[in-house]
């Protein structure tokens, strides 16, 4: 794929006459700036893009249906009870007749919104004890990655759950602090790994040698640089962090009813599944949705943000 | 190969102390006295003799010590709730359940993981290797309670006349086929992703090149050069699917109601048994981070170039 792409662009060069050739060698280059080059490479991945708006298309279900629709999610009206999917209830109704497709977009609020919210964190934490690690260096470096490895592997669902059982209730913000609790490491070491390597090169050295302080060198020369990486690991983490939600709600510690998210609505469907089915199925696949989507839109980030990466796996 | 071997090793102390030292903390924060009067009414006097034998009357950081030297004993204190039942009872009651169900999930995730990547691999950009990676991608972000639910319904609900298949329980070999398949299923789909990954690695090594410039059949070059060198990486994944493991058996057994560990924790959550949940979790945290020194260990034997940085 990649060598076709190659191959029609030097076609393309040997096409121009030398005159055009001329002109563009005095222009400025068109393509400077590295975020308008990540860009021009994102939209030209296919893949990317459809996931991109895969993604998009899911986060303006989530924000748009419940004020544009004029179902109430909270009316509970038994006559309607157990609907299947229909023109009037796109994804029928729950036990208490309640309209799912409005049901659905405000679990969606609430499982992405607590996505965003513990990815956001996770990132915080991890980018600052990170960037501390790898800047700082020495024994503090060695400390703190130490403590990382004994970190390394262990299952994040049992630390969550215990969080949850320090705060008691379970909210918005108690979900996104046990979800961040449990799930910063991977950030953490990334981002150090970032900074070691960012910390080699000769912009950083020629910064310290002209006498810039080290708030300098890395506020302004290195965590920039990590922008790219940073970005890319919000769309890994998110998935993660959505898959764990709906665990935790699955087992029954998520947000009380009537409120609702993807998981609860999940484990309502679950109690009734061998009759009706489809409710468990919808939130379901919208959590696949979601993550699937996210994936792929972090791999055609990695791909047009950093295309040394890619050459060297092709 | 000896120094590496002794020095992870001793570096396991540490870390579980570590980690027990973590939750200990942790599950301190929750607080309340472990003997509640309200599961237990007991007279004062032997409330208070009560706390003296479990050292609930000393200091948290002498309660630590106490607690870490039964863990290196095998020993995980009374259970909270279940009257004379101890943690270790109701470990050695369930854990086996769940490690032959994880054992069982493990097995489906290698046996079908392993072949699909290959097959991905080898078929790199065709229909086979879209199709399957499809698969693979689509399970991977499956939830894994849909999973197990649409299993259910399907073999063990809408087709029971020809199955036979039971809906829950653990009893018989009919009842682990559909739980080992949805429990596998998540770790499957990552090993058949990082089986692809390395196998699509190898073949661009000069060995492989190589080998089949000089005229080797390339059924022999794939099974000599190729599947020896990418199934190495797969090694390393072992660990933390175990954490994947573990997390999905929490799910698994409570919706197939599989008597095992990972059901008892989410019911000692809610009863609020903290020394069983307490006492699990470092079970879990322990045997995560013995299959992490297992894990290194035998990479650094594979792959000796990795022995410094994994300690």
């Amino acid at each position: 794929m990649i060598g076709d792409r190659r191959r029609a662009d030097f076609e393309a060069t040997l096409l121009r006459t030398a005159d055009e050739r001329g002109r563009d060698a005095g222009a400025a280059l068109r393509r400077a700036s590295l975020w308008r080059d990540a860009l021009h490479r994102f939209t030209r991945n296919r893949a990317a893009v459809v996931a991109a708006l895969a993604f998009l298309s899911m986060v303006a279900y989530v924000t748009l249906t419940p004020w544009l629709s004029s179902l109430d999610p909270y009316a509970v009206d038994f006559s309607i009870a157990y609907q299947s999917p229909s023109w009037d209830h796109p994804f029928g109704t729950d036990q208490f007749g309640r309209d799912l497709f409005v049901r659905t977009a405000l679990g969606g609020r609430v499982s992405i919104g607590i996505g965003f919210a513990a990815t956001i964190a996770i990132m915080g934490v991890g980018i600052l004890y990170g960037a501390v690690s790898g800047f700082v260096g020495g024994w503090i470096d060695n400390g703190l990655m130490r403590f990382l490895d004994a970190l390394y592997g262990l299952p994040y669902l049992p630390f969550a759950i215990i969080t949850l059982a320090i705060f008691g209730t379970v909210n918005f913000w108690t979900m996104v602090v046990a979800l961040t609790i449990a799930s910063w490491f991977t950030t953490a070491r990334v981002m150090r790994g970032q900074i070691l390597t960012l910390k080699q090169n000769d912009y950083v050295r020629a910064a310290r040698a002209v006498g810039a302080r080290w708030h300098r060198v890395l506020f302004r020369h290195l965590l920039p640089n990590t922008l790219g990486v940073i970005i890319i690991f919000v769309f890994l983490e998110l998935p993660g962090v959505v898959l764990g939600e709906a665990f935790l709600s699955f087992i029954g510690l998520g947000i009380s009813p009537p409120k609702a998210s993807w998981g609860t609505l999940a484990q309502e469907g679950y109690t009734a599944y061998q009759t009706y089915p489809y409710i468990i199925l919808i939130p379901s696949l919208a959590i696949a949705w979601l993550i699937l989507s996210a994936f792929f839109v972090a791999d055609g980030l990695r791909d047009a943000l950093d295309p040394k990466a890619k050459q060297k796996a092709a | 190969m000896l120094k590496f071997v002794i020095r992870r090793v001793l570096w396991t102390i540490p870390v579980l102390l570590l980690v027990i030292l973590m939750t200990f903390l942790m599950m301190r924060q929750i607080g309340g006295n472990p003997f509640r009067t309200s599961e237990r009414a007991v007279p004062p006097a032997i409330q208070a003799n009560l706390e003296r034998k479990f050292h609930v009357d000393q200091p948290w950081w002498k309660q630590y010590l106490y607690y870490t030297q039964g863990v290196f004993t095998l020993d995980f204190g009374p259970s909270l709730t279940l009257r004379n039942q101890s943690v270790n009872d109701i470990i050695k009651q369930r854990f086996p359940v769940s490690l032959k169900l994880g054992g069982l999930a493990m097995l489906w995730a290698l046996v079908l993981g392993i072949p699909l990547g290959i097959i991905a691999a080898l078929k790199q950009n065709t229909i086979t290797d879209y199709a399957t990676m499809a698969f693979v991608n689509a399970g991977y972000a499956l939830p894994n309670f849909l999973i197990a639910t649409l299993l259910i319904y399907v073999f063990a609900v809408r087709l029971k006349d020809q199955t036979g298949l039971p809906t829950n329980g653990w009893d018989d070999w009919r009842t682990w086929i559909l739980p080992t398949i949805a429990l596998g299923h998540a770790p499957m789909t990552i090993f058949a992703r990082i089986v692809r990954g390395s196998m699509l690695e190898t073949l661009q090594q000069d060995y492989v090149r190589t080998a089949k410039a000089k005229g080797l059949r390339w059924r022999r070059v794939v099974g000599l050069h190729v599947l020896r060198n990418s199934l190495i990486p797969a090694v390393t994944a072992a660990a933390p699917l175990l954490g994947y493991l573990i997390t999905g058996s929490f799910i698994i057994e409570t919706i197939f109601g599989i008597p095992g560990i990972g059901r008892y924790y989410v019911l000692a959550v809610f009863g609020r048994d903290y020394s069983v949940v307490l006492g699990v979790t470092v079970l879990l945290a322990g045997i995560i981070i013995l299959a992490n020194m297992v894990v290194d260990i035998l990479y650094g034997y594979l792959d000796p170039r990795t022995r410094d940085t994994r300690t």
